[in-house]
């Protein structure tokens, strides 16, 4: 095979994974269109249930089946693709990072679309620095701190930092954007506008949806991921080169690999074209030894020689490759922060003290020390909740959950019957639940509690029975009593009060969601109750 | 969205004439020469149907087209060409047997009657109060448009509009717009119980077809519910009470709360519709306090005697 053929088999397969990961993050949502067959449903309940393998990038991710697998101890489902993954490291190399990665493909195109850096300056930012040692050192930490009990691998793994930077923040900035433009077209005067305004907003419905969306700490998770990509304007794919955790997993998998970069000094006439084509910063060039570890094996270098003094050949000879440069410190650091994170991250008291109240996590999720062993981070239950509940924690879960999921009631409800995240959960820190469990054990995952002097008919003001009409449960968790209070004016109203019955509430939230007293309503709920937690039971 | 200046009825729906029918993309086709009759209910005499299904295993669909056959045909409501807007109450993402939802049955009944009656184009519209697409799927009411080809409007912020509803509680409102961009509108409630208006019938079925905070309505909801009832004319009223909710109300979530009445009850009277309804739960209509305010201001009667009765059954 010719290079010119390898590259563009490169470059295609990189569209190619790249398209289907975006369209996998597209399909992450229950669609306009979607429907159950209601004649099986009056003899059964069935479930609302996505089509698409949306966990499919999270399954081939040796990364995630490998932290999953040292601080939960359980095995995720479709991991036999990760294990694919490593074989095909293990054979030819880090091909999963120049030829897979969606996010290695991102900072490809980013680095090298119209690039910022040419000439002495690119081959000055592509040779190899220590900084590529970082990644090491994160690896070694974050391998460590999830045998310890604290799986923190999502925060910097491709597949979740992608997946996220574009569901969370990316997604939801450009359909916020597109909807107030809708909106004002909506309002116009002019027939044609509207109309306009309607087409447009069904065409880019399937992709944005038609409500706004929200998520806490969005604009963080936005500005991190234009950082990153910027990173690649001063060293292209710098964020493969010294931050990867998987990109390091991958480079100690290919110790072994068979297919090998044959370098002949006699025939190069040192132009440096192979360096300044080098993504990984890996010394293509005769005159330096080639580093496999770090090469993407994206094969420009054995395209670009107009010399043929590079080659990328199969030897079979059982032999080790230069071992990877990780750097004794890196890896002594990695091994500091592997032992003091899962320490450091209980010193807040969030797993062995008391719960934060705020921290609603979703139905079906584990008690909280699994659910730090296991959550990716990931944001899939953030993107495919109905509702825009599930939002990305603050401080709510303590340092050690940042970025986990958490519901936040007055951006929307958990829908009774919904078990969505649940579904498309990669690692299982949310349990697949059935509606038929979820709403007949029932899965509890906080409860409400009235503000009666927030509460319009108990402070006297008008009738008001929004909260119990909302309540999901039957019979309904929220009662009514009606009663003769004083009104604001001296006189009195009869009005219907409403009462929290809690061995029926659920703590789904939608009384808080629809409470007319907006902002921080008259009815609210928190963790307390939740099945997940022996200890946050509240009722014998 | 909101218009500083308030707006009469005539000059909104002079404004909604400009908007064409485009209730989606499928709307632009339809754009062209629309009259909003909706508003115009027909001139002709008040009639009420009730049709019960007597026979095991009878027809949902058999015994709707027995309704309006008895009513003189969908023909008469119907005309060739036109475009329908059938309301049905979707609120909640519930299935069909917990009976908090209009019955999908007489739902795909009713599209395939205005279809057969020439209809150019259905559409299924409701405001929901859980998140409309799992409302659709649950329901039965995505099945059914997929399954008719009837036009299922997606609720959202472009399709709600002030308009001037010029009630006594409500002076100007946010409208959900294709519920009254169509010449035909058939109102489709399901009977059941309500926590705070005693029951959920026709005319507080268009607290779905409005947006903004409706959670305020509920601070005087009989009222609430007589103003929406004089600005939304429907030309008739086709109350589902096959099975209906009878407590628990208005969401249901129990197959305890939910009788079997195989009923019904079709009438151009909105007032006469519901109270039909209420002595379903056996509730004197004069008892439920916006059928007694809705007669008071004229919008019908409840005393169902004094319109033309007609009884039905499969």
């Amino acid at each position: 095979m010719k290079p010119r053929h390898l590259v563009w088999i490169r470059r295609a397969a990189q569209a190619l994974f790249l398209g289907l990961f975006l369209y996998l993050l597209v399909e992450t949502r229950l669609p306009q269109d979607v429907y159950l067959d209601y004649s099986r449903a009056f003899s059964a309940e069935s479930d609302l249930r996505l089509d698409a393998p949306v966990a499919f990038f999270f399954q081939a991710d040796p990364l995630v089946a490998l932290t999953t697998l040292v601080s939960g101890g359980a095995l995720i489902t479709g991991f036999l693709w990760a294990v694919g993954v490593v074989a095909l490291t293990v054979l030819l190399g880090r091909v999963f990072c120049g030829f897979i990665c969606p996010f290695g493909t991102v900072h490809h195109a980013a680095g090298s679309i119209k690039p910022s850096l040419k000439g002495e300056r690119l081959l000055a930012a592509n040779r190899k620095t220590p900084s590529q040692r970082i990644k090491y050192l994160l690896l070694t930490g974050i391998i460590l701190s999830a045998a310890l009990g604290l799986n923190m691998a999502g925060l910097l793994d491709p597949m979740a930092f992608l997946f996220r930077s574009v569901a969370l923040a990316v997604v939801p900035a450009v359909g916020n954007g597109l909807r107030s433009v809708f909106e004002a077209m909506a309002a116009s005067d002019y027939k044609i506008v509207q109309l306009l305004s309607y087409g447009g907003e069904v065409l880019v419905a399937p992709v944005f949806g038609y409500a706004a969306q929200a998520y806490q700490t969005g604009w963080f998770i936005g500005l991190l991921f234009l950082a990153i990509l910027f990173l690649n304007r001063i060293r292209p794919r710098f964020w493969c080169r010294a931050l990867c955790p998987l990109g390091a997993l991958l480079g100690v998998c290919s110790r072994f690999m068979l297919l090998k970069l044959e370098q002949n000094a006699e025939k190069c006439s040192g132009c440096n074209l192979c360096a300044k084509h080098c993504q990984g910063a890996a010394s293509p060039k005769p005159d330096a030894g080639w580093e496999a570890f770090e090469c993407l094996m994206c094969f420009n270098c054995f395209n670009v020689c107009p010399e043929d003094a590079l080659a990328f050949r199969f030897r079979w000879a059982p032999a080790f490759n230069r071992g990877p440069d990780m750097g004794r410190r890196a890896i002594l650091g990695g091994l500091f922060a592997g032992v003091s994170l899962p320490l450091l991250g209980r010193l807040d008291g969030r797993v062995d003290k008391v719960e934060d109240p705020r921290l609603i996590r979703p139905p079906g999720s584990l008690a909280e020390d699994d659910f730090l062993q296991t959550c990716q981070r990931c944001g899939l239950c953030m993107r495919v909740c109905p509702t825009n509940v599930i939002n990305p924690t603050l401080a709510e879960a303590g340092m050690a959950g940042f970025w986990t999921p958490r519901l936040i009631m007055t951006q929307g409800y958990c829908e009774f019957t919904c078990t969505l995240c649940g579904s498309v959960c990669p690692t299982g820190a949310l349990r697949p639940l059935s509606a038929r469990e979820k709403t007949g054990r029932p899965i509890k995952i906080g409860s409400a509690y009235l503000d009666r002097g927030r509460c319009l008919p108990w402070s006297g003001n008008t009738p008001c029975i929004v909260c119990q009409e909302h309540c999901p449960t039957s019979p309904k968790a929220i009662y009514l009593k009606t009663e003769k209070v004083p009104r604001p004016d001296g006189g009195e109203i009869s009005v219907q009060l409403p009462y929290v019955d809690l061995r029926l509430c659920v703590g789904c939230g939608i009384c808080e969601y629809k409470c007319p007293v907006q902002g921080l309503p008259a009815i609210r709920t928190i963790s307390a109750g939740e099945t997940r937690s022996p200890k946050n039971k509240i009722l014998l | 969205m909101s218009f500083s200046c308030p707006m009469t009825r005539r000059e909104s729906l002079r404004r909604l004439l400009r908007m064409s029918g485009g209730a989606a993309l499928a709307g632009i086709a339809s754009a062209a020469g629309f009259s909003s009759a909706s508003s115009q209910p027909p001139a002709d005499k008040k009639f009420i149907v009730e049709a019960v299904g007597r026979t095991d295993g009878y027809q949902v669909k058999d015994l709707v087209r027995k309704t309006f056959d008895a009513a003189g045909g969908i023909g008469r409501f119907v005309p060739k060409a036109s475009v329908v807007a059938v309301k049905p109450n979707l609120s909640w993402a519930r299935a069909p047997q917990f009976a908090a939802t209009t019955h999908p049955e007489v739902l795909r009944a009713v599209v395939e009657l205005c279809q057969e009656a020439g209809a150019k184009q259905v559409r299924i519209i409701d405001h929901t109060i859980h998140d409309a697409r799992q409302c659709f799927a649950l329901s039965g009411a995505g099945m059914v448009a997929k399954e008719t080809g009837a036009d299922l409007v997606f609720p959202r912020s472009t399709l709600m509009r002030e308009m001037k509803i010029g009630g006594s509680r409500l002076d100007a409102w946010a409208v959900f717009t294709p519920v009254l961009e169509a010449d035909v509108l058939i109102n489709l409630p399901i009977a059941k119980h309500h926590s705070l208006s005693t029951l959920t019938l026709g005319m507080k079925n268009w607290i779905g077809a409005v947006g903004g905070n409706r959670w305020a309505l509920h601070q005087d909801i009989h009222q609430t519910i007589v103003d929406l009832a004089q600005f939304f004319k429907p030309t008739v009223t086709l109350v589902d009470a096959v099975r209906i909710m009878t407590a628990n109300g208005p969401s249901g979530g129990s197959t305890a709360d939910v009788v079997a009445k195989n009923t019904l009850i079709l009438s151009n009277d909105p007032v006469a519709a519901d109270a039909a309804g209420a002595l379903l739960f056996g509730r004197k209509p004069e008892e439920i306090g916006f059928i007694r305010l809705a007669q008071k201001q004229g919008l019908g009667t409840y005393d169902t005697a004094k319109i033309d009765q007609k009884k039905v059954g499969v």
